[in-house]
């Protein structure tokens, strides 16, 4: 099995397209950065101006770990896209290009080999946010250094020590392999239902981007459809740069986003074995 | 017309039975700052605000004479605005009229409260009453009302073995809005709120003064602004 994991990975970084996702992060990261460094402190004083009128803030409040976090905040949009890019092509590719009947002759069973695309798939995904946590914090601190963290909800306002925040950024980065992984797997799904690659990575975003619309809009018909919408619960990561952490809704979190991905992973599953590669 | 004079003169009398001279006690609580050239103090900051969850805070205060003052701290921290350097020049650095409103106690210490009213528009405190320390000449509690809306109030400890009239605890009540960001500018599309919460709330910090250094002398330059 891990032998066909390792193939699959060889196969998907012999792919140009596998590093424009990485490219991408690696140009995204820096730019928002330089943003941050020359308007950062006047987003803050915006977003704590009505504390500025009693309280003189004295420290350095722009730093790496609150430009991570307002990273952190774009990966609904904009992350999944880039794990669709691949995890799309997983089982399509190979049907675009031919290699279903070579592939699925060997004497490798059906099962194996798309539990091992997968698996692929989602090492995939967890180096792409492995190499957003990389360069946020990584390149934050050299550019910014560290510092306490300020988290401006629209009601609250949480500051949390510098001690307080690395594990929480850790977990976070952690929920946010989970979250892009019902992305790839959601991908993965539609991938192996065609024939081109372009269908699953385009239908993948237009879910998520309906969902995430239909989440924001508050009418009450929406609100109430919202809790069975996996995508309320990619952005549950949040919930780790809470005082207190509320733990019993970060599990509930991580059970639907992991029940998304069996059911995702199994439909595909279901589909991939009872494909037909003779017509 | 002598009669009514006279008549006058005892209502006066009777209304205002030998009150204090307000300015006299301001002068005094003024020379009694005075001994104060100089003085770094390390702060120990609690924030309690219901909308603000911030760790407690140490920073260093360093204040020269007459109104210089610069903060240090290792961590971010949020300082009130009004009081931290206390120093009674604060209230009365502008023209004022001060009104002498009566005698109270404060902590058990007897106490004179002064209404001060500033004389100059650019000011943004319309009154602020003092509640002086009769035997020490020491501010034991501020009340301002300022004109952008709000009051504050200070309470003030002193540490009675302290030779200076510095304090050694300070409470910090204000009136604060609370937070109404729009959706989208913190990210948070799905955050609930409480429609019926109110829109200002009172906050209080409390902050704890320790290892005073008075009069040692302290450069001009900690005071320039770093750039």
């Amino acid at each position: 099995m891990i032998k066909i994991i390792n193939i699959e990975l060889y196969k998907i970084f012999k792919k140009w397209r596998t590093y424009i996702g990485f490219i991408a992060i690696a140009v995204l990261i820096p730019v928002i950065q330089i943003a941050m460094l020359v308007e950062g402190e006047k987003s803050i004083n915006f977003m704590t101006r009505n504390l500025q009128q009693s309280f003189v803030f004295v420290g350095n409040l722009l730093n790496a770990y609150l430009v991570s976090y307002i990273i952190l905040n774009a990966l609904a949009v904009h992350i999944p896209f880039l794990v669709a890019l691949v995890t799309g092509d997983l089982l399509a590719g190979e049907a675009t290009a031919g290699t279903y009947r070579l592939l699925i002759t060997r004497p490798v069973s059906r099962m194996k080999l798309v539990t091992s695309k997968f698996f692929a798939g989602i090492i995939y995904t967890t180096l792409l946010v492995l190499w957003l946590s990389i360069l946020s914090l990584g390149l934050g601190t050299l550019i910014f250094g560290a510092g306490e963290l300020i988290v401006v909800k629209p009601t609250t306002v949480i500051i949390f020590a510098r001690n307080d925040v690395l594990w929480r950024f850790l977990l976070a980065y952690g929920f946010a392999v989970l979250s892009m992984s019902v992305v790839a797997s959601l991908a993965f799904l539609f991938s192996s239902l065609v024939e081109n690659a372009i269908g699953p990575i385009i239908t993948t975003m237009a879910v998520i981007i309906v969902f995430l619309i239909v989440s924001a809009i508050e009418i009450n018909i929406f609100q109430a459809i919202r809790p069975y919408l996996f995508t309320s619960y990619m952005l549950s990561w949040r919930l780790f740069f809470d005082d207190p952490v509320d733990v019993s809704e970060i599990l509930k979190s991580v059970a639907v986003l992991f029940g998304h991905i069996v059911l995702f992973y199994g439909l595909a599953a279901c589909i991939f074995k009872r494909k037909d590669i003779l017509t | 017309m002598k009669i009514l004079l006279i008549l006058l003169a005892i209502s006066l009398g009777v209304s205002n039975p030998q009150k204090k001279d307000p300015d006299h006690i301001l002068d005094e609580v003024k020379r009694t700052f005075n001994k104060v050239q100089d003085y770094v103090v390390d702060v120990n900051i609690k924030v309690d605000v219901d909308f603000i969850k911030a760790p407690e805070t140490k920073a260093t205060i360093y204040f020269k004479q007459p109104d210089k003052v610069h903060f240090e701290s290792e961590s971010f921290a949020m300082l009130p605005k009004e009081g931290l350097d206390f120093s009674p020049m604060g209230f009365l650095k502008e023209k004022y009229t001060a009104i002498y409103e009566k005698a109270d106690t404060v902590d058990g210490y007897k106490t004179d409260v002064i209404k001060v009213i500033p004389l100059v528009d650019e000011t943004n405190v319309v009154l602020t009453t003092l509640w002086i320390d009769e035997s020490r000449y020491i501010i034991r509690k501020v009340q301002s009302t300022l004109k952008m809306g709000g009051t504050f109030a200070i309470e003030l400890k002193y540490d009675n073995s302290m030779k200076y009239p510095l304090p050694s605890s300070m409470i910090f009540t204000f009136n604060i809005e609370r937070m109404n960001l729009p959706k989208g500018m913190t990210g948070e599309l799905n955050e609930n709120k409480s429609k019926d919460e109110k829109k200002k709330t009172t906050g209080k910090v409390y902050v704890t003064y320790s290892n005073y250094k008075v009069n040692k002398g302290i450069p001009d330059s900690v005071f320039e602004e770093k750039k």
